[in-house]
């Protein structure tokens, strides 16, 4: 073998200069995205913009905005109704999700607390169990008539809940079974951030006199501020995306008061009399309206710095 | 991190000096502490429940959602039985296990490997070399993955119709391997950067050429990120059901999800629920064993993940 020479070497590993080799080792993901998201979503973004339906099938042809003028103004459900339900969904989950998660990471990161690795792993029980499975068993726990959690609170003279039957509920039902889900993840991430902070810190807060929340409030949030915007940020946009749970749990139903637009979007692209150029429009409405969120949030909160 | 989850714990704390002498502020101590643990245990509970549940409900013979239970639920062990799962082998000349199990792991296994190796070298190449546009392909990546399945879906069926590839092995496997690319990409990314360039540096003092160093002494330097990985590109392909719903029709391609999807949608007062609890247990436990015994990487992944 022969020796390189250090002054070689650094040339290489730490070179300064453009690597145009490089791209040999990231043009198979490239190939990859191209194929399977640059070419689809391009055609998406032109089916949104033509009629093609099942009863359009072999001669759909390019109609303009139509498409989204009808949405605009007279589809039903509206679409103000559909992007409310897709915010109630969304924004409701992440609060819920990341403040519960917030503080029971706060109860867990008490000094000398016994058994915290017992709790620990059996918090991650909900995160372990596939999501698709659970969705389904929770279905059949939060059931009218039959369901388990109607019958246990029967026994407490509670009165049956329409957990999945009533438009004023049924939101309120997919948002409980999304936090149960998720609490475990965003639990964890707070754990080790609230660790990374160091115990002297709290220690001196105590000294100036702040109690238990009181110190959180002055030393720890203050600190964590950037990593807790991230991960709700990142919580919200995964909650938008989230397909399974309104899917699997309502589909919408009752009526079309548990649709959000990603829901709205598989819906119109799957039941009986499919409108693929409509769906195609929703989804497009629903990652337009995502992004235009996440860029406002970031203006504030310039959370996309912890990347860079 | 996460070296901080695993150590958290005994310390002593200033405040357990400060107040060991006074007995108000011990018996005051306990009770906070007494408090916490009834919080945390309810928790526990609300956590396990739904899966002690249905793997109660699978070795309960001829148990319905009807007669689910309190007492149902605490069974004698003697009472217990493997009826279900006999049942459910048996249900359509044993479609699970000749048919949607080896599909599944099939579909999982080959996209796992396939998006690894993508992944692998993206990610190591994003992060040692200097390639020009590096930014701008980060930034692209981080937006797309902020794109829902369902966008792409319509274009993509499309696509693979005119090339053959609805009701394909291939069809399902190349977008499966794609499904979890960008995320892996970013971890190892991530995780590669934090690692020195001393190693790969000395390594080429010793001769290697810089591509040797990258994948002889870098590579197995980043087994935790593999694992974490290979893991999620796992899940994703394993409880897929939108993807394949819409891609295939031929029931010799079906996976686990399509099959326990079906299995639920018969009415919930038809349904066997012993076998469909059964069914809910053998899909959903090696996954859950597997996030289990691999949590410490999972769980540090996650952390790498959401912030550096």
């Amino acid at each position: 073998m022969m020796l390189n020479s250090p002054a070689r070497i650094k040339e290489n590993v730490r070179s300064r200069k453009w690597d145009w080799h490089g791209y040999l080792f990231i043009l198979p993901v490239l190939a990859v995205l191209a194929f399977l998201d640059f070419y689809p979503l391009a055609f998406g973004i032109y089916y949104s913009l033509t009629d093609f339906s099942l009863a359009h099938i072999f001669n759909y042809k390019y109609i303009g905005a139509r498409n989204y003028l009808f949405i605009l103004n007279g589809n039903i459900p509206p679409l103000a109704v559909l992007v409310w339900q897709t915010f109630e969904w969304s924004l409701g989950s992440i609060i819920l999700m990341s403040s519960f998660g917030f503080l029971l990471a706060l109860l867990m990161n008490q000094p000398g607390l016994r058994g915290t690795r017992f709790y620990r792993t059996i918090y991650l029980f909900p995160w372990a169990y596939p999501a698709f499975i659970t969705v389904l068993i929770w279905k059949g726990l939060l059931d009218y008539n039959l369901g388990f959690i109607n019958k246990f609170l029967g026994i407490f003279g509670i009165a049956k809940i329409y957990w999945f039957g009533l438009p004023s509920t049924s939101m309120l039902s997919l948002i409980l079974v999304n936090l149960w889900l998720s609490f475990p993840y965003y639990t964890f991430v707070y754990t080790a951030s609230l660790q990374s902070v160091p115990r002297e810190l709290y220690d001196s807060a105590r000294m100036d006199g702040y109690g238990t929340f009181g110190s959180v409030r002055k030393v720890a949030l203050p600190l964590l501020k950037r990593q807790i915007a991230f991960v709700t940020i990142f919580g919200f946009i995964f909650t938008w995306n989230n397909f399974y749970v309104p899917f699997l749990l309502t589909n919408g139903s009752p009526g079309t008061s548990t649709f959000i637009l990603i829901t709205y979007t598989y819906y119109e692209a799957t039941n009986s009399l499919p409108n693929w150029a409509m769906a195609s429009a929703y989804a497009m409405i629903s990652v337009l309206i995502m992004l235009a969120v996440v860029a406002v949030v970031n203006r504030f909160t310039k959370m996309m710095s912890v990347i860079y | 991190m996460t070296d901080n989850i695993e150590a958290t714990g005994n310390q002593d704390t200033l405040e357990t000096i400060i107040e060991s002498g006074n007995t108000h502020y011990r018996r005051m101590r306990v009770v906070k502490r007494l408090i916490t643990h009834v919080f945390l245990i309810l928790i526990a509970i609300y956590a396990i429940f739904p899966i002690y549940y249905v793997v109660i409900n699978s070795l309960s013979a001829g148990i319905s959602l009807a007669s689910v239970s309190v007492s149902s639920l605490l069974p004698l062990p003697t009472k217990l039985s493997f009826q279900n799962y006999t049942g459910l082998f048996r249900f359509q000349h044993g479609a699970l296990l000749n048919i949607w199990l080896p599909n599944t792991l099939f579909y999982a296994g080959s996209a796992t490997i396939l998006g690894l190796a993508l992944a692998l070298s993206a990610g190591l190449a994003l992060s040692r070399f200097r390639i020009p546009g590096k930014k701008v392909i980060l930034y692209m990546m981080l937006i797309l993955s902020t794109f829902p399945f369902v966008i792409m879906i319509i274009p993509m069926y499309d696509m693979f119709s005119s090339l053959s590839l609805t009701n394909s092995y291939a069809g399902l496997i190349i977008p499966y391997s794609a499904g979890a690319v960008i995320f892996s990409v970013w971890l190892i990314k991530n995780y590669v950067d934090g690692i020195p360039l001393d190693f790969e540096e000395s390594a080429q003092i010793d001769g290697y050429s810089r591509t040797q160093a990258l994948f002889r002494i870098l590579l197995p330097m980043t087994k935790p990120v593999l694992i974490m990985a290979m893991l999620l590109s796992f899940f994703g392909p394993y409880t897929d059901y939108a993807f394949i719903n819409i891609m295939v029709t031929n029931g010799s391609l079906w996976n686990m999800a399509m099959g326990l999807y079906a299995y639920s949608q018969v009415s919930s007062q038809t349904i066997n629920y012993g076998q469909f609890s059964a069914f809910a247990v053998v899909m959903g436990l090696p996954i859950f064993l597997i996030f289990l015994i691999f949590q410490k990487y999972l769980v540090s992944g996650f952390s790498i993940s959401t912030y550096k």
